[in-house]
């Protein structure tokens, strides 16, 4: 049976959209429940709860999009876009709570000065914490993850629609689901918290893309499986 | 005829919407204690702690608005495929019948949660002696109907015009300019992202400030102070509509801002990168399969992306300003 382009183009993206969400599960500040009580830096909530948030709203503008342009680039930067600025809105609101709401400085407690403002961190730091807020470098780093996730999940939206011809609703549900899964394991590496690219934890990406290789080329086999089958009805 | 400032005009009640809905997905999030926060609730009694807080945490935010959203958006997208062909000339009254049935099952799952939640947790903690108080438990499970049924309200309203956005700029019944996704995806998307939002910022003043607001103001909460939430305060033992009525002056309206400006920046600048590109003024006469192929549709995704990337930027500058002010402001950690 001849392969079709489409098939491998399945394959490839969907593994590419799954270690952009790897990187990205990465580079976002996680603070976790320590972070909702001021007890460390980073956003309040989970790595897979913000990364949800992030990669649909990046996913409702790729749809949005994908209905006047059929350029994958385009899809997939205006699905990084959207991502992009939902995470920015939610960590300098999440500061201005800290801020105002309970009078507490933004300072990192991984790192002594923080690497792009040079700006002190530790005199900062309330002790028996582990920093609190959303310092200059770990804001760049949630921009910069995501970025990564909106355009990893746009991407994997964008291959399911055209390549594997499924329907809008359908394909916005699959590219969550094999996002998720990429971002559950990076989790597994995170193990809690993580500030962002400054923290010591992210020099350990690398043992957390290589089962998220070989997640999404599983799931994008079962996405190829289910386009023959389609294809056939 | 497809009007161009209706677009826009339907797109800031959305935005308005988007505002509220956060705003009480936060409340909903305080007045049943849920979350990261609720990681304390737990903790107390293990701690010696006796609390009278409603311990709700059936799971994080995203997922649980999800399933209220989505819940209600199913009901109301079969309630509106029933009612919609009685009513062809004025689909509005169908949504005015279909959106409070939709929410109706919603809520009514939303209590059976809460009451699992609350009831399960509490009682795997009696080897702690933490009772389940029936007062606190019956008082308080209306209030968290209500605050989930008046945010899921809001992200069921903004679902219902963001698919039938076109219709109601005056483009038609199939109007390519109605959003692709179905009634009840966009309900359950924006569920996931109103939960992800609420649990990301509100919930730092719900657990940061309220839940030990006898610690001092001006800290981060030390690790010592873990589970030593405060229990009595201002009028007498603290249960969750205290907690509610303080996060209520702050900590919701700040979440509700910051949903509504993500709102806001994203279908805004979708549609001003469409004005930009003269997508709106090709599209009378097209049908969605081709309106992906002219090219006003490429300029209009590059427009929206131009924006996109400057609204980026700004609020990395935002940002720096706001850090360096309030490092200015209250100036390095002092004390013991």
């Amino acid at each position: 049976m001849a392969i079709e382009p489409e098939l491998i183009y399945i394959v490839v993206y969907v593994t590419i959209g799954g270690v952009l969400g790897s990187l990205a599960a990465h580079l976002c500040p996680v603070g976790g429940a320590p972070a909702a009580m001021g007890t460390a830096t980073g956003i309040a909530t989970g790595t897979i709860q913000i990364l949800l948030g992030a990669v649909v709203t990046g996913l409702f503008t790729a749809a949005t999009v994908s209905t006047f342009t059929n350029n994958i680039v385009l899809v997939m930067i205006s699905g990084a876009v959207g991502a992009t600025i939902m995470m920015q809105v939610t960590m300098f609101f999440a500061n201005i709570l800290y801020g105002f709401g309970c009078g507490i400085t933004p300072t990192s407690g991984r790192v002594a000065v923080d690497p792009i403002t040079k700006a002190d961190q530790t005199s900062y730091k309330t002790p028996q914490t582990d920093g609190h807020g959303i310092p200059d470098v770990v804001f760049i780093s949630g921009t910069l993850g995501g970025f990564s996730g909106g355009a990893g999940g746009a991407l994997m939206y964008y291959t399911l629609l055209h390549y594997a011809h499924f329907t809008y609703g359908t394909a916005v549900i699959a590219a969550l689901g094999i996002f998720v899964a990429s971002a559950i394991i990076a989790s597994y590496n995170i193990r809690g918290t993580i500030e962002g690219f400054q923290d010591p934890k992210f020099k350990r990406v690398h043992l957390a893309l290589i089962p998220t290789v070989v997640i999404s080329i599983l799931c994008s086999l079962v996405v190829v499986i289910a386009t023959i089958a389609l294809r056939g009805a | 005829m497809l009007q161009v400032v209706l677009l826009f005009a339907w797109t800031l009640v959305i935005v308005f919407l988007a505002f509220l809905a956060c705003n009480f997905e936060d409340q909903e999030s305080d007045i049943g204690s849920q979350s990261n926060p609720n990681s304390m609730v737990q903790l107390a009694p293990q701690v010696g702690q006796i609390h009278r807080f409603f311990n709700k945490a059936i799971s994080g935010e995203p997922i649980s608005n999800a399933l209220y959203c989505g819940t209600a958006g199913m009901v109301t997208w079969i309630t509106l495929s029933w009612l919609e062909p009685l009513v062809p000339d004025a689909k509005w009254k169908a949504a005015v019948v279909a959106i409070p049935m939709g929410l109706l099952a919603s809520s009514m799952i939303h209590t059976i949660f809460a009451t699992t939640a609350h009831c399960g947790r509490i009682a795997a903690q009696k080897r702690f002696q933490q009772p389940i108080y029936l007062d606190v438990f019956y008082g308080h499970l209306l209030p968290i109907a209500t605050h989930g049924f008046m945010t899921t309200f809001c992200i069921i309203c903004i679902a219902y015009f963001q698919s039938n956005i076109g219709y109601l700029a005056g483009g038609g019944v199939n109007s390519p300019m109605n959003h692709p996704f179905a009634l009840p995806l966009l309900a359950f998307i924006w569920g996931i992202t109103v939960g992800s939002i609420g649990s990301s910022t509100g919930d730092v003043h719900y657990g940061t400030e309220r839940e030990f607001q006898d610690r001092p103001f001006g800290e981060g909460k030390r690790v010592i102070y873990h589970g030593r939430i405060t229990r009595y305060a201002d009028c007498g033992i603290r249960t969750q509509k205290d907690i509610a009525g303080f996060c209520c002056k702050f900590g919701g309206p700040c979440t509700g801002l910051t949903f509504g400006f993500i709102i806001l920046l994203e279908d805004w600048r979708t549609l001003v990168g469409m004005k930009l590109a003269g997508f709106l003024t090709a599209l009378p006469g097209i049908t969605r399969a081709e309106q992906m192929y002219i090219p006003q549709g490429d300029m209009a995704a590059i427009w929206g992306i131009i924006l996109g990337l400057i609204i980026i930027a700004a609020w990395i500058v935002i940002n720096m300003i706001f850090v360096k002010w309030i490092r200015a402001k209250c100036g390095p950690f002092v004390g013991p």
